[in-house]
C-alpha cells in the first residue's frame, strides 16, 4: 500500500473510529474526558492531511521534472471497493444493450481535495481544542464529542471521494451533523425549530442536487469523477458506445477500454465530449441548486442565521469554516461541466454577487453577534460563488481567487465565531451587542484575536482576507472590463463588480460595528455573567492566537509566494482551463500578465480604501455619541430601510406567507383526506378478510363425518372438471 | 438386493435398526434418557451414512438418488435431530421408547419417500410416516381430546391413503409400470402431440388425467391443502406441541416430495390440465388458510392454519412446476418450493418448539393470551418466537422471506410464449402477496401481545434444555439463511434441476431392487 492510499483511509477513518469509541464509551466511562479520542485523531487526521498536501507537490514536482505528459494536472484515484453493482441497470431503448450501474468507494488525491482536506482538519482540531473548555460543564459533553468527529470524518470523505453518489451521500451526512449539532440543546424550542428549518431548506437544494445527478447519469453513463479502465471484454456490454457514453481505446501498449469519468482525464483532454447547449446547463442550475443550500445562498440562505442556536464551536467550524464550503468545493470540482454552459457560470456569479451584497446590508442592523457573524458568512460565501462564476475558458484566476478566498476565509471566520463564543461564554451566554460593551480590558486576549479576525474580514492590508477579496475582485474586474464578452454579459460582471466593492464597504462597516459595540465604549456587563465574567481559559485561548496568527499570515504567505495559486492550479478542473489557456495564447501570441498586474493593483488600491471608509464610518458612529447613531437610525428609518435590513429583508416572513403557509394548508387537506375516506377504505379491506374467515367458520365444526364427506365432495369437485376442461 | 442397493439405503436401514432396537430395548428396561440419546445416535449414525454417499453416482430406478433425495433426505435427517431434541421430555405415562421408534421410523419414511423411484416404495415410505405418526399422537398426551384427535387423524389419513392408492392404481393401469422412469417413457412416447387445450379427453389421456386428481387429493391430504384440511385444526389442537410440530412437516414435506415426483417430474403431457388444478388449490389453500387463522385464539389451532396456509404458497411452486412454459425466469418453481419447505420447517418446529419450551407437561400454552408480556419476562425467547413468526409472515432479512421472494419470482417468471396463461400467474403472484399482507396481520398480533401488553402470568418455562437447543437452532438458521440465501436456494434449485435434466434423458444405470414389480 503506498503512502497517499493509506493517508487517503487514515484520514477519514481516524475521526470515524473516534465517534464510535466516544459513542459507545462517552456516556459511562470517558465522560469528561471524552474529548481525548477526539482530539487525538482529528490532530492525526490533520497530521495526515498535512502530509498528503506534501505527497501531491512531491508527485507535481516529479511530473514536472518528467516533462510534459498528456496527463490534465495532478490526480491520484484509489479504489477501495465496490460498494453497489447492478449489471444491465438502464437501457435508453430495447435496441441498445443496457449498461451496468457500479458505485465503487473511490478516494482521490488532488491539490484541490488536500487543500480541503488540510483546512477542514487544521480548524476542526482547533475547534476541538477550544470546546473542550466551551463545553466543560454541559451535560451533553460526551455527545457532543461523538458528533464533532462524525462531522469531520463525513467532511473529509466528502472532499475526498471520487463519485457523484458518493458525495451526495456525505453531503446528507454533514447535513446531518449539523441537523444534529444546531439542535444539540434540543431542549430550546428554538434550536429545535432551527435544527428542522437548517434540514428542510437543505432537503430543498438537496432535491436539485439529485435531480442534477440522474441528469448526469442519463447523460453520460457514469457518476464516476475519475477515468476507469475496463478489463478487455469484461463487465458485460461496456465496451459498446451507447449515447453519450464516450469509450476510448488507449494507446497500444495499454490495451483496454476506458470508460470516461464526468471529470476525468479523457473529458478533461478532448472537452468536445462535454454536452453543451440546455442540458448542460440544466446540469450545472441544478447541481447549483444544491450548493445554494448548502452554501446558504440566494434564495435558500435563510437557515444559516438560525443555525447559530448550536454551540458555538459548532457555528465556527461546521456553519462558518468548513461544511458552509462545501458548495464551493462542489462547483470548483465541477467547473469543466459549468464551462459548458456560459448561463450557468453566470448565474453563479449573479448569485454569489447578490447573496454577497443582500447579506451584508442585512448584517449592518443587526444586533446578535453570532448573526451578524452569520450573516457575513453569507455574504463572504457569495463572494467566493462570485469567483467561480467569473471564470472563463481562458483563466482560471475566479476559481483560484475563491478556492482562496475559502481556504483564508476558513481561518479568519472560525477565529470571529470562536471569539464571539468566548465573548459569550463570559457574559454567561448573552451574545446580544446592546447589552455588553467595553470588554477590551476584562478580556485581552479575545480582544485582540477579534481585532485580527475583523481586519481579515475587512480586507486590510496585510491581513489574510485582503488578498483573497482581492483576487476575487479583480478577476471579476477583468470580466467586466474585457472585450471579449458581448456588451449585455459585460453588463452583468460590471454590475457584479460594482456590488462587490459595496459589499467591500458594508462588510468593514459591520464588522467594525460589532467590534466597537462590543470591546470599546463604557464597560456593560449583563447580570447572566455572574463569576463567568473574566478571560476565557487556556484551551480557548490557545486556539484564538493561533488562527489569530493564521488571519495574519496565510493570505499574504501563500500569495506573495504564489504558492496556494501554483499548487490549486494542478488540480484537474483548473488545470484544464490552464492547458487551454496555454494553447489559446500560443494561438494568439498575446501577453495579457503585464495588463493583468496593472489592473490588479488598481482593485488593491481601491478596495483598501473602500475598507478603510467603511472602518472610519464605523469608528465615526460607534466611538462617539450614542445619538449620532439614533439620529441615523430615525432618518433612514423613516424610508425603511433601516427596518428592512433589521427585519432580514423579510424572508423568513415571505417564505412563511407564501411556501410554508400554502403547504400546510395543503398538508391539512391531505391529513383530512387520508383520515376520512383513505382509512376508512383500508379498515373496510381489513375487515373483509375476517368477514370471511367467519363465514366460512361453521364448515370446522369438528364432525369427522362431515370432514371425509368433505374430502370426498372436494374429490368429486375436482374430477368434474375433468369433464369440462 | 444387490449389495449397491443396500449401500444406498444404509442411512434408512440405519435409522430403522435403531428404531427396532429401541422397540425391543423399551420392554426390559425403563430408561426414557437413555432412548433420546440412543435416538440420537441413530440419528446421527444415518447422516454419517448419508454424508459417505455422497460422491456415488447418481442412479435412477425404481431407487432414485439424485440431488432431489439427498434434499429431502438431508431435510429430514436435520428435522428428525430437532425433533430428537425437541421430545427430550420423558413422557408421563411411559410409552418413551415406542415414541422415539415411532419417530425415527417416520424420518426414515420421509427419507425413502424423497428416493422413492417407484411407486410402491413410495407408497410404502408414505405409509411408513402415517403409522408412526398414529401411535406418536396416541402417546403424546392421555386426555380425551388427545384420543379425539388420534382417531380423527388415523380415519381421515386412511382415507386419504385410500384415494391415493386408488389413483396409483389408475397410473399403473393406463402406462403399464409402477417406476417412474417407465410411467414418464410411457406417457410422453404415447402421444404424438398434445391434445387442443379445448377438446374433451378420452381414452388413455382420460385415466391419466384421472390418476392425477386422485393422486393430487391423496397427497393434498399430506400437506394439508384445501378441501382436504380438515383434519389439520382439531388435530393440532387436541395433542401435544411437538407432535404438533411433526404433522406440520414430515407429512407436509413428503408429500409435497412425493407431488414433484410424481406430477412434475413423471407425469408430463398434461401441461395443460395439471397447472390449472394446482393453481385453483394453491389460491384455495392459502386463502382459506388465512383467512381462518385470523379468527384463532388457539396457538396451536392458529399455527394448523398458518400450515395449511404456506401449503397453499409451496403448491405456487408446484403449479410453476407444472406450467407449460417456454420461458422460465431466473427462479426455478420446484425449486422455490423445495427452498420455501426447508425455511417453513424450521419456522414451524421453532415456533412449536418456543411453546414446548414455555408450557408445563400438565398445562401447556394453548391461547395466545398465555404469551402476554413475554418480551419483558423473557426477552430471548420472545425474541426468537417473533424470528420465526416474523419469517412466517415474510418479513425481509429472514429466511420466508427469501422463500415467498423465490415462490413469486418463479410464477412471475413463467412465459409461455404464444399461450395466454401469463395473467394467471401473474394473479397467482398477486393473490400470493395479498395473502402474505392477511397473514401478516395473525403473526404481528402475536408478536404484539408478546412485547406490548402486561403479563398475566410469566411461563414457567419448565420445557428444559431440548426445547430450548431446539428453537435456539432454528432461530440462527433462519436468521442464517435470512442473511445468506444463496447456498441453500442454489441446493434447492439445483436439487429441482437436476432431477428434472435426468427425467428426460434416463440413460443412468438402474439399480436392481429384489421383487421388482411391473412387467
Amino acid at each position: 500500500m503506498d503512502t497517499i492510499k493509506t493517508l487517503l483511509i487514515l484520514i477519514p477513518a481516524l475521526p470515524l473510529a473516534a465517534t464510535l469509541l466516544t459513542a459507545v464509551l462517552g456516556k459511562r466511562v470517558l465522560r469528561r474526558q471524552s474529548h481525548w479520542p477526539t482530539v487525538l485523531a482529528i490532530g492525526l487526521s490533520c497530521a495526515a492531511s498535512l502530509v498528503l498536501v506534501f505527497q501531491v507537490q512531491q508527485g507535481i514536482h516529479k511530473a514536472e521534472s518528467e516533462g510534459p505528459s498528456p496527463q490534465v494536472g495532478y490526480e491520484k484515484v484509489v479504489t477501495l471497493w465496490t460498494w453497489a453493482g447492478v449489471d444491465g441497470a438502464y437501457a435508453y431503448s430495447t435496441s441498445e444493450p443496457a449498461r451496468g450501474f457500479r458505485i465503487d468507494v473511490t478516494l482521490r488525491a488532488d491539490p484541490l481535495t488536500a487543500v480541503m482536506l488540510a483546512m477542514v482538519t487544521l480548524v476542526s482540531l482547533l475547534v476541538a481544542v477550544y470546546s473542550i473548555g466551551y463545553m466543560h460543564d454541559d451535560p451533553g459533553y460526551w455527545r457532543f464529542f461523538s458528533y464533532i468527529p462524525l462531522f469531520v470524518f463525513s467532511m473529509t470523505m466528502l472532499v475526498s471521494v471520487s463519485n457523484f453518489v458518493l458525495l451526495y451521500v456525505f453531503w446528507e451526512a454533514v447535513g446531518l451533523c449539523s441537523y444534529l449539532l444546531i439542535g444539540f440543546w434540543f431542549q430550546k424550542p428554538a434550536a429545535a425549530a432551527a435544527g428542522k428549518k437548517a434540514f428542510l431548506v437543505n432537503r430543498i437544494g438537496d432535491f436539485g442536487f439529485a435531480l442534477g445527478l440522474f441528469l448526469l447519469w442519463t447523460t453520460y453513463g457514469t457518476l464516476d469523477f475519475h477515468d476507469v479502465k475496463l478489463a478487455a471484454g469484461g463487465e458485460g456490454t461496456a465496451a459498446t458506445v451507447v449515447h453519450h457514453e464516450t469509450e476510448i481505446v488507449e494507446d497500444a501498449d495499454q490495451p483496454g477500454l476506458v470508460r470516461a469519468g464526468v471529470l476525468g482525464q479523457t473529458m478533461l483532454r478532448d472537452r468536445a465530449l462535454y454536452v453543451t447547449g440546455g442540458v448542460a446547463t440544466a446540469i450545472c442550475l441544478l447541481l447549483m441548486l444544491g450548493a445554494c443550500g448548502k452554501s446558504a445562498q440566494f434564495p435558500l440562505h435563510v437557515w444559516l442565521p438560525d443555525a447559530m442556536e448550536g454551540p458555538t464551536p459548532v457555528s465556527a467550524l461546521i456553519h462558518a469554516a468548513t461544511m458552509v464550503t462545501a458548495g464551493v468545493y462542489m462547483v470548483t470540482r465541477c467547473l469543466p461541466l459549468f464551462l459548458a454552459s456560459e448561463v450557468a457560470l453566470q448565474v453563479v456569479a449573479a448569485i454569489g454577487g447578490f447573496t454577497a451584497l443582500l447579506a451584508a446590508l442585512t448584517a449592518l442592523t443587526q444586533t446578535d453577534l453570532k448573526r451578524i457573524l452569520a450573516y457575513s458568512t453569507i455574504s463572504q460565501l457569495g463572494y467566493m460563488f462570485l469567483g467561480l462564476g467569473a471564470v472563463t475558458l481562458l483563466s482560471a484566476a475566479g476559481a483560484v481567487a475563491g478556492m482562496f478566498h475559502l481556504f483564508t476565509h476558513a481561518f479568519f471566520k472560525a477565529l470571529l465565531f470562536l471569539g464571539a463564543g468566548s465573548v459569550m461564554h463570559a457574559m454567561g451566554g448573552v451574545i446580544d451587542v446592546r447589552r455588553f460593551g467595553g470588554l477590551r480590558r476584562l478580556m485581552p486576549t479575545t480582544h485582540w484575536t477579534f481585532l485580527f479576525g475583523c481586519l481579515a474580514l475587512a480586507g486590510i492590508v496585510p491581513f489574510a482576507g485582503f488578498w483573497s477579496k482581492d483576487l476575487i475582485l479583480a478577476a471579476v474586474g477583468e470580466q467586466a472590463y474585457s472585450h471579449a464578452l458581448d456588451p449585455q454579459t459585460q453588463r452583468l460582471y460590471y454590475l457584479l463588480y460594482i456590488a462587490g466593492l459595496l459589499t467591500a464597504f458594508l462588510t468593514a462597516f459591520y464588522t467594525f460595528r460589532a467590534f466597537f459595540l462590543t470591546f470599546y465604549g463604557e464597560e456593560r456587563i449583563p447580570r447572566e455573567a455572574g463569576h463567568h465574567a473574566h478571560e476565557s481559559p487556556r484551551s480557548m485561548t490557545v486556539p484564538l492566537a493561533i488562527l489569530a496568527v493564521c488571519a495574519l499570515v496565510v493570505g499574504a504567505y501563500f500569495e506573495l509566494t504564489h504558492g496556494f495559486a501554483h499548487f490549486l492550479e494542478q488540480a484537474p478542473p483548473l488545470a484544464m482551463i490552464a492547458a487551454e489557456q496555454a494553447t489559446a495564447e500560443a494561438g494568439a501570441g498575446l501577453g495579457q500578465s503585464a495588463h493583468q498586474a496593472l489592473s490588479h493593483w488598481w482593485v488593491a488600491v481601491i478596495s483598501s480604501l473602500i475598507a478603510a471608509a467603511g472602518i472610519a464610518l464605523a469608528a465615526l458612529l460607534y466611538l462617539g455619541h450614542p445619538q449620532r447613531v439614533e439620529r441615523l437610525t430615525r432618518t433612514l428609518d423613516a424610508g425603511g430601510l433601516y427596518r428592512l435590513s433589521r427585519g432580514k429583508f423579510f424572508f423568513d416572513e415571505i417564505y412563511d406567507l407564501f411556501v410554508v403557509r400554502p403547504l400546510q394548508a395543503v398538508a391539512s387537506l391531505s391529513f383530512l383526506f387520508d383520515r376520512t375516506v383513505i382509512d376508512r377504505l383500508v379498515d373496510g379491506c381489513g375487515l373483509m378478510p375476517k368477514r370471511i374467515g367467519a363465514a366460512l367458520r361453521p364448515l370446522q365444526n369438528g364432525m369427522i363425518q362431515f370432514y371425509a364427506l368433505a374430502m370426498v365432495l372436494g374429490l368429486l369437485v375436482l374430477l368434474g372438471t375433468l369433464l369440462t376442461m | 438386493m444387490s449389495a449397491e442397493t443396500v449401500r444406498l439405503l444404509t442411512p434408512e436401514i440405519v435409522l430403522i435398526a435403531v428404531a427396532v432396537a429401541i422397540f425391543v430395548a423399551g420392554a426390559f428396561a425403563d430408561a426414557p434418557k437413555w432412548f433420546r440419546w440412543i435416538a440420537g445416535a441413530g440419528v446421527a449414525l444415518s447422516a454419517v451414512a448419508l454424508w459417505m454417499q455422497h460422491g456415488a453416482a447418481v442412479c435412477s430406478g425404481p431407487l432414485t438418488i439424485d440431488s432431489l433425495a439427498y434434499y429431502g433426505r438431508w431435510l429430514a435427517l436435520v428435522l428428525g435431530a430437532l425433533f430428537v431434541l425437541l421430545t427430550a421430555r420423558p413422557l408421563a405415562g411411559g410409552g418413551t421408547p415406542e415414541y422415539v421408534g415411532s419417530l425415527l421410523l417416520a424420518i426414515a419414511g420421509l427419507m425413502l419417500v424423497s428416493g422413492a423411484g417407484e411407486l410402491v416404495l413410495m407408497f410404502v415410505g408414505l405409509e411408513l410416516i402415517s403409522i408412526p405418526t398414529y401411535v406418536l399422537l396416541y402417546l403424546g398426551r392421555r386426555d380425551a381430546a388427545s384420543q379425539e384427535s388420534a382417531v380423527k387423524y388415523f380415519l381421515l389419513s386412511i382415507l386419504a391413503s385410500a384415494i391415493l392408492l386408488y389413483g396409483l392404481g389408475f397410473l399403473y393401469g393406463t402406462t403399464g409400470s409402477t417406476e417412474l422412469g417407465e410411467i414418464h417413457a410411457a406417457l410422453a412416447g404415447s402421444r404424438p402431440a398434445l391434445p387442443d387445450a379445448g377438446a374433451v379427453p378420452v381414452g388413455f389421456d382420460m385415466f391419466a388425467r384421472l390418476a392425477l386428481v386422485l393422486i393430487f387429493a391423496g397427497l393434498g391430504f399430506k400437506i394439508a391443502a384445501a378441501p382436504f384440511h380438515f383434519y389439520a385444526p382439531d388435530v393440532y389442537q387436541g395433542t401435544t406441541q411437538a407432535n404438533a410440530a411433526l404433522l406440520s412437516v414430515v407429512p407436509k414435506a413428503a408429500g409435497m416430495v412425493a407431488l414433484v415426483r410424481i406430477l412434475v417430474l413423471a407425469m408430463p403431457g398434461l401441461e395443460a390440465f395439471a397447472w390449472k388444478l394446482a393453481l385453483v388449490m394453491a389460491v384455495l389453500t392459502m386463502t382459506l388458510g388465512n383467512f381462518m387463522a385470523l379468527w384463532q385464539n388457539n396457538l396451536r389451532r392458529l399455527l394448523a392454519y398458518s400450515s395449511i396456509a404456506h401449503a397453499g404458497y409451496m403448491l405456487i411452486g408446484l403449479t410453476v412446476g407444472l406450467a407449460p412454459a417456454i420461458v422460465r425466469g431466473s427462479q426455478d418453481g420446484v425449486g422455490a418450493l423445495l427452498f420455501y419447505l426447508c425455511v417453513y420447517a424450521l419456522a414451524t418446529v421453532g415456533a412449536f418448539a418456543v411453546l414446548e419450551y414455555l408450557g408445563r407437561e400438565d398445562a401447556p400454552i394453548d391461547a395466545v393470551d398465555e404469551l402476554a408480556g413475554l418480551g419483558r419476562a423473557r426477552p430471548l425467547v420472545a425474541a426468537a418466537m417473533s424470528v420465526f413468526l416474523f419469517s412466517l409472515a415474510g418479513i425481509p432479512l429472514l429466511a420466508g422471506f427469501w422463500g415467498k421472494f423465490a415462490l413469486f419470482l418463479s410464477a412471475l417468471g413463467v412465459d409461455p410464449g404464444g399461450v395466454s396463461v401469463r395473467p394467471w400467474f401473474v394473479g397467482l403472484a398477486i393473490v400470493g402477496a395479498l395473502n402474505a399482507a392477511v397473514a401478516a396481520a395473525y403473526y404481528l398480533r402475536i408478536v404484539g401481545v408478546m412485547f406490548f401488553r402486561t403479563p398475566l402470568a410469566v411461563p414457567k418455562a419448565e420445557g428444559g434444555m431440548g426445547p430450548w437447543l431446539t428453537f435456539t437452532v432454528c432461530a440462527v438458521l433462519t436468521l442464517a439463511i435470512g442473511a445468506f440465501p444463496r447456498p441453500l436456494l442454489q441446493a434447492a434449485n439445483d436439487a429441482s434441476r437436476q432431477s428434472s435434466v435426468q427425467r428426460a434423458a434416463p440413460d443412468l444405470p438402474p439399480v436392481e431392487l429384489a421383487g421388482r414389480t411391473g412387467p
